[in-house]
């Protein structure tokens, strides 16, 4: 049962590693823009194939590769700010609507240039195995692990202690204030979005390797990293890295009592429960806007 | 009146459709009006109350499946299956509506969102009584509308009750809350308004409609699949009511048209019709927030003045 137990847990901080890098993303544009971003799950399955398409065409070299995606995609977040959400600025509901547009667009996308079924992105790290005592991990595991934590040390030194993290954060506490002290508020949302956009490519060409590449791979991821930072608290970074962790391991460990087939549910049932007791997460900032 | 005698003009071209189509455009007309009923619901939620549900579809299979159940299962006739299944799509609708709507602005739209797909994993998974992922298979069709022209008819007449459902609701006072609550939700409760509970109604009422596009569709293809019940279906109607004009009474039924039709007709691969609906939804909510049924009137407008 322990070593059960043991595996489901590093089972789960895997996937929350992932949803965690998803959670940071979105609370990166929502905490600067407040701008929720539905589409956030196909920029990470299009870090997928990118990713695929780096590693196979151009380099042959996947770190190369997951850093050319994340390049690539950083510039396809800041155009999506510039064309899609500066101009619905102050108007969540159509920046939804239109967050709904881009899903819809760019999974049909991925489908018509790739086709509808799963590709295989080769890494030597997905089939050597790793011993932790008595049980034994793909390599790929623990490297998700340990890059997403290498991330947010980076992602937390880099908003407390450098000087642009320090901007990016008054522009989320308060927009114009940050603008009186002579912050460019415009260049902090189109950074925050292509900041955040590369952390979902990172994502996705990270777990490529391990679940195949598809056009819906980041439904879930999405939908888990919402829940993430609904859990932590709207707004809030470290929330973002807690909810992530917490909905990844509970839906793994869920799997030991429940059918399988239902961990997703756990994951929303878990969020709805906690958000119903404590409206504003665990880690509850009032965000801007709240009443 | 002159609108009265056009309004009757066109429902009967309607009902003579089947007359002149040939079975395949039968088939995608059916389909569209499969696709208005449930986007009847969400626009009097979304266009007229301002509430974004994301998981509209959901409420679509449970009525679907409550009336498989009841029909095949259960061997009750599929009138009062129907009704049944409504009443029950009805009635989630408000039991789950009750807690997604302790929530505001986006908090309410993921809610929604984890609500629909939980509804489409119970579903997927319980296969004692969906049957799972291969779907409910053995649902009969409306007695005396089995043929493809009869069904149209039934599928015609279930969108026109939609629509009629939708132009009272609009048109009485309930309709003039809901209005009233997406404008400004804090002055409405000030001429004391009982918010929660106008919310809640329509939320159920929304949901009802879409149970009956659910019921309806099932019996069309005679198979209920999670499939037809997923988040995408559910971004779909969404895109039918955005791109159709939210908040107008005929904005559905463009919506769907031109969701179902044009792209048939265009005879364009699957996914690249998506690619540009989607891109359609991007730019709509950019450079025409009232939609197609906007734009249309806008034009009317301009043709008006030009003649006068």
């Amino acid at each position: 049962m322990a070593a059960a137990l043991l595996e489901q847990v590093i089972n789960g901080a895997m996937t929350g590693s992932v949803y965690v890098l998803v959670a940071l993303g979105m609370v990166l544009i929502y905490g600067v823009m407040h701008v929720l971003n539905f589409a956030h799950g196909v920029l990470f399955m299009l870090g997928g194939y990118l990713c695929h398409f780096f590693l196979t065409r151009l380099t042959g070299n996947y770190a190369l590769a997951v850093l050319l995606t994340m390049a690539a995609l950083a510039v396809v977040g800041a155009m999506l700010e510039r064309g899609v959400f500066r101009p619905l600025q102050g108007n969540l509901r159509n920046q939804v609507i239109a967050s709904l547009g881009l899903i819809l667009a760019l999974e049909n996308l991925a489908v018509a240039l790739w086709g509808p079924n799963a590709l295989q992105i080769k890494v030597p790290a997905t089939e050597r195995l790793v011993a932790l005592g008595e049980l034994r991990f793909p390599l790929q595991h623990l490297l998700i692990i340990g890059v997403t934590a290498a991330v947010v040390a980076a992602m937390f030194v880099f908003l407390k202690w450098s000087k642009f993290g320090t901007a990016l954060r008054a522009t989320s506490q308060d927009r114009n204030a940050a603008r009186v002290v002579g912050i460019p508020v415009e260049r902090m949302d189109v950074a925050s979005f292509a900041l955040g956009t590369a952390l979902a490519a990172l994502g996705g060409a990270l777990v490529g390797p391990l679940f195949l590449v598809f056009p819906q791979m980041g439904d879930a991821p999405m939908v888990k990293g919402l829940a993430g930072i609904l859990l932590g608290g709207m707004g809030s970074v470290p929330g973002a890295v807690v909810g992530g962790l917490i909905i990844g391991i509970a839906e793994s460990v869920s799997t030991l009592f429940l059918p399988t087939d239902y961990r997703d549910s756990v994951a929303f049932a878990i969020m709805v429960l906690i958000l119903l007791a404590r409206p504003r997460g665990l880690f509850g900032v009032r965000a801007r806007g709240e009443p | 009146m002159k609108r009265l005698v056009a309004l009757a003009a066109l429902v009967a071209a309607l009902y003579a459709v089947p007359a002149l189509a040939t079975p395949y455009l039968l088939h995608v007309m059916v389909l569209s009006c499969l696709y208005a009923i449930p986007a009847v619901g969400l626009n009097l939620m979304l266009g007229y109350t301002g509430l974004v549900s994301l998981g509209h579809i959901a409420f679509a299979g449970i009525g679907a499946y409550v009336a498989a159940w009841l029909m095949v299962d259960a061997r009750l006739g599929f009138w009062s299956a129907l009704a049944i299944a409504v009443a029950a799509s009805g009635l989630a609708g408000a039991l789950i509506g009750a807690i997604c709507l302790r929530f505001r602005s986006h908090f309410f739209m993921i809610v929604t969102l984890a609500f629909g797909l939980m509804l489409y994993s119970v579903m997927n998974n319980w296969d004692d009584v969906t049957r799972g992922a291969a779907g409910f298979p053995g649902i009969p069709r409306a007695p005396g509308f089995t043929t493809l022209e009869s069904f149209y008819r039934l599928a015609l007449s279930g969108a026109l009750l939609a629509f009629a459902i939708q132009w009272r609701v609009v048109r009485s006072d309930f309709g003039r809350i809901l209005l009233a609550l997406r404008q400004d939700e804090r002055l409405a409760l000030a001429k004391g308004v009982n918010a929660a509970l106008c919310k809640t109604a329509v939320f159920a009422l929304g949901s009802a409609l879409a149970g009956l596009g659910g019921v309806l569709l099932v019996s069309f293809l005679r198979v209920a699949a999670p499939a037809s019940f997923t988040l995408a279906e559910s971004i779909n109607a969404v895109l039918v009511v955005i791109v159709g004009g939210a908040g107008s009474l005929a904005g559905p039924a463009l919506g769907a048209l031109l969701f179902v039709a044009l792209p048939e007709y265009l005879r364009v691969a699957a996914e690249w019709r998506l690619v540009a609906f989607g891109v359609l939804l991007v730019l709509i909510t950019l450079f025409a927030p009232r939609g197609l049924a906007g734009l249309i009137a806008e034009g009317w407008r301009r043709v008006a003045r030009r003649s006068q």
